[in-house]
C-alpha cells in the first residue's frame, strides 16, 4: 500500500512539474512574441519617421511626430527627440529615464502616462540629434497579471482535476484490494465459501476478481473432495466398528463368556472410534460451518465447569488440578467446540504428566483477547518437539506408549482457530504452559 | 417394545434390526418416508428409529407430517454427521432425541426408554417438584437431596447427575446420554468423566451399612434403583 501512495505522490509531483513548466515557457514565449512583434513595428515607424529628412534638421522631425502623432495607425506610438546631451527637444511623450541606444523594455516606474509595459528604440537622427519611439507591449491596462492570472487558474483547475482523479483512482484501487484482503483473511480463518464482490459494470476489476473467485471455487471443492473422503472413510468405518464393538458388549454379557478377557479388545474399539469421532470433529470444525451458530458465552462459566469435572478425574490419578473462581469473560463462540477445547487442554496436560503432577488453569483478558492458560510442573516438552505436538497425529515418542490418539491439541487449535485465536506451547520452567487465545466480543 | 425403523442403507437397517431383535424388540423397517408414514397409520408403534437422510421426503419432512396427522410417539433421528445444525433441525421438526450413527443398539434402546418415560410423567400431569428413587429424594427447585432423611452435601456435577439418574430411575442411562443431559456436551470428552463422577456421588449417598442405590450395567451405563 506504501508503494502505491508513492507512486501517486510522485505521479501528482511531476505532473504539477510540468504543469508549471508548460505555463512558464507558453507565458515566456508568447510574450517573446509580443515584444519582436512591437519591436519591429516601432523599427519601421522610426524608419518612416526619419525617411528623406536631412540629419540634425529637428524641426522637420517634430513636424513629422504631430503629424504621425495625429495619424490614426500611429497615433498610440510615442516619440521623443533628444539633443546630444539627452535634453528632451519635443515629442508627444517625456520619457525620465535615459536609454541607451538600441531596444529597451519600459515599465510602469519609467513614468510615461498610460503606459504600464512597452519598448523604446533610441536612435541617431543625425547631428547629435536621437529620436525615441515607444510602443505598448499590453493592449490593454494590466494585460500580463491578467495573463498570469489567466494561466494559474486554467493549469491550477488542470491541477484540481488530476488531483481528485488520482485521489479516487486511488480510493477504488485500495477498496478492491480492500475487498480481495478481506476475503483471503476470511478464507484463511477458514471460511471457504468467502468470494470477492464483482463489480457489476464489468470491467478489469470484475474480470479480475471472477478470476480471482473461479480460483477459489476450485479449491473449494477440491478441498470439499479431500474432506468428503477422509469423513466419508472416518465414517464408513466407524459403522462396521461400532457394530463389532456391540458385538463383543453382548457377548460380555454372558454367563459362559469371561468379560475381563473382553474389556481390552471393547476399549480397543473405543479408542477407534474415539480417533474418527475426533477426525469427523476436526472436519467439522475446519468447515468452519459452525460459525453460523456463534452466540456470546460466558467463558469463565465453560472454564469453572471443565475444571469442576476434571478435578476430581486428577484427584483419581494423584494429581491436583486447581483453577476456579474465574472473573466473568464473554466471548462470541460456540459453546459445546469451546467446552471441548477447555477439556482436551486439561485432559492433555493430566494425559501427558505422572502422578503428584499440579496443573493449574487460568482465564483472563489481555487487551482484546481472551487468555486461558493451563500450566503444569510436570516435565514439558523440549522446544523443537512443540510444533510436532501441534500436528495432527504428531505424537511424541515419550507419549506414545499412552492411551490417546494424537488429535487432542490439533482440534483444541483448529476451535481457537475458528474463534479468531490461537493455541502456543511454551515453556512453564520446569513444566508446560499451554496458552489459548480468543477473540473477545467486538 | 414394537418399533419402526426407518433407514434407506439396508445393510445398517438389517444390523440395527437384529441387533435390536436381540434385545428383544419387534422390528418392524420401512426404507422410506412415504412408506414410514403408511406404515404409522395402518399399526401402533411404540417408537420410531429415523434416518435424516432419506431419498426424496427427508427425515425432517417425515417428523413434520407424523406430527401433523397426531402422531404423538417418540422419534429418535439418525444422523450420519453430528452436525449441529441438522440436530436443531431434527428437533424442530418435532424428533424427541437425535443421535450420531452408528450408535450401539443398547444406546438406542437406553434412550427410547427413558423417552418413553418421559411420556408417562406427562400423562401423569407434569414433572413435579421432588423426585422420588426408593429411600433418595431430589428436589431441582430447591437444588437439594436426601437419602433417608439425611441432607446430602452434593457438589453442582453430582446434584445434576443424581437428578437425572432419579429422573430415569428404574432405567438404565448409558454414559453418553449423562454426559449429553448433566453436562450438556454433545461430544465425548477422552477420560471417563462419568465414572468418576459417579464414583465420587455414590461415597457421599452411602452412609455407613446403606445399600448403594446406583447399578452399573458393564459397557451400557447406570440405574439408580426406583
Amino acid at each position: 500500500m506504501s508503494s502505491l501512495r508513492a507512486l501517486t505522490l510522485f505521479f501528482l509531483a511531476a505532473f504539477a512539474a510540468a504543469a508549471v513548466l508548460a505555463s512558464y515557457l507558453t507565458y515566456a514565449a508568447s510574450r517573446a512574441a509580443v515584444v519582436s512583434a512591437v519591436d519591429q513595428r516601432i523599427g519601421e515607424v522610426g524608419d518612416a519617421m526619419l525617411s528623406a529628412v536631412a540629419p540634425g534638421d529637428s524641426r522637420a522631425i517634430l513636424r513629422r511626430i504631430d503629424a504621425f502623432s495625429r495619424r490614426r495607425d500611429t497615433g498610440d506610438i510615442g516619440f521623443e527627440l533628444e539633443d546630444s546631451r539627452g535634453r528632451r527637444i519635443g515629442g508627444n511623450v517625456v520619457l525620465e529615464r535615459a536609454v541607451p541606444l538600441g531596444f529597451t523594455t519600459l515599465r510602469r516606474r519609467d513614468g510615461i502616462v498610460g503606459l504600464s509595459a512597452g519598448r523604446a528604440q533610441v536612435r541617431d537622427a543625425g547631428g547629435g540629434l536621437r529620436l525615441i519611439t515607444i510602443a505598448e507591449t499590453e493592449p490593454i491596462e494590466g494585460y500580463s497579471a491578467t495573463r498570469v492570472r489567466l494561466y494559474l487558474i486554467g493549469f491550477g483547475t488542470l491541477l484540481a482535476v488530476v488531483l481528485a482523479g488520482t485521489a479516487s483512482f486511488g480510493w477504488i484501487v485500495r477498496r478492491r484490494i480492500g475487498e480481495v484482503r478481506a476475503t483471503a483473511a476470511a478464507i484463511i480463518d477458514g471460511d471457504l465459501s468467502r468470494r470477492v464482490p464483482v463489480p457489476a459494470r464489468g470491467g478489469a476489476f470484475a474480470d479480475q476478481a471472477e478470476a480471482f473467485n473461479r480460483a477459489l471455487d476450485r479449491i473449494a471443492a477440491l478441498v470439499e473432495q479431500l474432506r468428503g473422503v477422509s469423513s466419508d472413510v472416518a465414517h464408513d468405518l466407524r459403522t462396521p466398528l461400532a457394530r463389532l464393538r456391540a458385538r463383543l458388549a453382548r457377548l460380555a454379557e454372558r454367563p459362559t463368556v469371561s468379560g475381563a478377557e473382553l474389556e481390552p479388545a471393547l476399549a480397543a474399539c473405543d479408542d477407534v472410534l474415539a480417533l474418527f469421532a475426533a477426525i469427523l470433529r476436526i472436519a467439522e470444525v475446519t468447515a468452519g460451518e459452525r460459525r453460523a451458530g456463534f452466540r456470546p458465552v460466558d467463558l469463565a462459566a465453560l472454564t469453572e465447569q471443565a475444571c469442576d469435572t476434571l478435578t476430581a478425574v486428577a484427584a483419581e490419578r494423584g494429581q491436583r488440578l486447581t483453577g476456579a473462581p474465574f472473573a466473568p469473560l464473554t466471548v462470541r463462540g460456540d459453546p459445546q467446540l469451546l467446552s471441548q477445547a477447555l477439556l482436551n487442554l486439561i485432559e492433555n496436560a493430566l494425559h501427558h504428566t505422572p502422578a503428584g503432577t499440579h496443573v493449574t488453569v487460568t482465564l483472563g483478558r489481555e487487551s482484546e483477547t481472551a487468555v486461558l492458560r493451563v500450566c503444569d510442573n510436570g516435565p514439558g516438552i523440549p522446544p523443537e518437539a512443540r510444533a510436532l505436538a501441534l500436528r495432527r497425529f504428531g505424537r511424541l515418542e515419550t507419549s506414545r506408549h499412552r492411551p490417546g490418539h494424537g488429535l487432542g491439541l490439533p482440534l483444541v487449535e483448529a476451535v481457537a482457530r475458528l474463534h479468531g485465536g490461537t493455541l502456543t506451547l511454551a515453556d512453564a520452567a520446569p513444566g508446560l504452559e499451554a496458552v489459548m487465545t480468543l477473540r473477545m466480543e467486538a | 417394545m414394537k418399533l419402526l425403523i426407518v433407514e434407506d442403507d439396508r445393510d445398517y437397517a438389517a444390523a440395527l434390526r437384529e441387533d435390536l431383535a436381540a434385545l428383544d424388540h419387534q422390528v418392524t423397517v420401512a426404507d422410506n418416508g412415504r412408506d414410514a408414514l403408511l406404515a404409522l397409520e395402518r399399526d401402533r408403534y411404540d417408537a420410531v428409529i429415523l434416518d435424516r437422510m432419506l431419498p426424496q421426503m427427508d427425515g425432517a419432512a417425515v417428523v413434520r407430517h407424523a406430527r401433523e396427522r397426531g402422531q404423538t410417539l417418540p422419534v429418535l433421528m439418525l444422523s450420519a454427521l453430528g452436525r449441529s445444525i441438522e440436530k436443531v433441525d431434527g428437533l424442530e421438526a418435532g424428533a424427541d432425541d437425535y443421535v450420531v450413527k452408528p450408535t450401539p443398539a443398547s444406546e438406542i434402546e437406553a434412550r427410547l426408554r427413558a423417552l418413553l418415560r418421559a411420556r408417562g410423567w406427562q400423562q401423569q400431569g407434569g414433572e413435579g417438584d421432588t423426585l422420588r428413587a426408593g429411600d433418595i429424594v431430589v428436589s431441582p427447585g430447591q437444588h437439594r437431596a436426601w437419602r433417608n432423611g439425611r441432607a446430602l452435601d452434593l457438589a453442582k456435577l453430582e446434584f445434576g447427575l443424581l437428578t437425572e439418574l432419579a429422573r430415569h430411575a428404574g432405567s438404565y442411562l448409558t454414559r453418553a446420554m449423562l454426559v449429553e443431559r448433566v453436562w450438556g456436551y454433545d461430544f465425548e470428552p477422552s477420560t471417563n468423566i462419568v465414572d468418576v463422577q459417579v464414583r465420587s456421588l455414590r461415597r457421599k449417598l452411602c452412609g455407613p451399612g446403606e445399600v448403594d442405590p446406583i447399578v452399573t450395567k458393564r459397557s451400557v451405563g447406570y440405574m439408580l434403583r426406583a
